[in-house]
């Protein structure tokens, strides 16, 4: 809420594509693009640790410095992986105005072990670890946190403590996390055995049915 | 029981080739932590129930484990010593179809000591090379 922004400098690329973008990351750089409101796209690339770093502070407004100069405010729009999944590739920076409402998606940290949770065969069962929220963008709040040390069955979204300025999307009855309970049936299926199921085989839905023609014949 | 599908539309399948890299399911979505293939391979129904049953022996009634791929590819085997040709062979077992990335399971409600442990576990009974992953960033 009305916190201060990190500061992320950038250089404009010279060259874009795919093998200019790979030569980039090899030298430790992430391409990015800053893009919005009526400005042109402008090809960009920042220190990749820099940026992962700001990232994993949790800020969604960042203040970007273009080549030491101007500074514009964005939102991290869109962030694209490899594909082992976790290796940031590129970043979509989409400048906005500070009273400009936006949609994100907010994180919601649980603080505290409920006693619930400690019975024999219970767990806590975290639903969403993040929400979808809207709200302006100077009113982004990094986190929600919310103590579940009292939780007896269920925190659902209306129960949160979110600020005032910021609208939770989805419906108030959801669950965030809650208590939930190991089915006895479950218990018993680790310790199944094969043998029931060596011979069994699926139907095949578009195979003839010989016995059912005679039947009818 | 192993699993495989209840209904099919085909009784045999082709070899298919199996791609290189993951596209979708390469993240960890229902859990807290994964266990994610770094190899393409098929991976046969017993060996992900082997797996499943190793990890919840381990953390026997905590957290929930999550399996993220379904052998739904029917793997056909001639018998020993049997002369070429007569046809394609009887189905032998079922397997999923494992790229490089894919998340193969997912373990949510225990610590993350825990969760490294039972996932090693279950790296044993993988045919591949397997890493453990935690959420990855978003926005």
């Amino acid at each position: 809420m009305a916190q201060k922004n990190n500061t992320l400098d950038v250089a404009t690329r010279e060259r874009t594509g795919t093998r200019y973008a790979r030569r980039l990351r090899e030298s430790g750089r992430m391409p990015a693009v800053v893009y919005g409101q009526g400005g042109d796209p402008t090809h960009v690339s920042a220190d990749a640790i820099e940026i992962v770093n700001t990232l994993k502070s949790g800020g969604h407004v960042l203040d970007v410095r273009i080549d030491g100069g101007k500074t514009e405010t964005c939102l991290v729009k869109e962030l694209q992986f490899g594909h082992l999944g976790d290796n940031l590739v590129h970043v979509d920076l989409a400048r906005v105005n500070l009273d400009q409402v936006v949609t994100v998606n907010v994180p919601v940290t649980l603080t505290g072990s409920p006693k619930a949770a400690q019975a024999d065969g219970a767990m806590l069962a975290v639903i969403r670890s993040e929400i979808e929220i809207r709200c302006k963008v100077r009113d982004i709040p990094s986190e929600i946190k919310a103590d579940i040390s009292e939780l007896e069955e269920a925190l659902t979204i209306g129960e949160l403590n979110i600020p005032d300025g910021v609208e939770a999307l989805l419906d108030s009855e959801k669950h965030i996390c809650h208590i939930a309970f190991q089915a006895a049936e479950e218990e018993a299926e680790g310790e199944a055995t094969e043998a029931d199921g060596e011979g069994a085989e699926p139907e095949v839905i578009t195979e003839a049915k010989p016995e059912a023609e005679g039947d009818e014949g | 029981m192993p699993r495989m599908p209840k209904r099919v539309k085909f009784r045999k399948q082709m070899r298919g080739k199996l791609q290189e890299k993951a596209s979708r399911a390469n993240y960890v979505a229902f859990g807290d932590y994964g266990l994610q293939a770094l190899e393409p391979h098929w991976v046969s129904a017993r060996q992900i129930e082997a797996g499943r049953i190793a990890a919840q022996h381990f953390l026997r009634r905590e957290g929930k484990v999550t399996i993220r791929i379904f052998p739904d590819k029917p793997i056909s085997k001639k018998p020993l010593e049997t002369r070429m040709g007569k046809g394609k062979a009887e189905v032998d077992y079922w397997a999923a179809r494992v790229r490089a990335g894919t998340i193969l399971y997912e373990i949510s409600g225990v610590s993350e000591d825990m969760a490294r442990a039972a996932l090693a576990r279950i790296a044993r009974k993988m045919p591949i090379r397997c890493r453990f992953v935690g959420k990855r960033l978003s926005v």
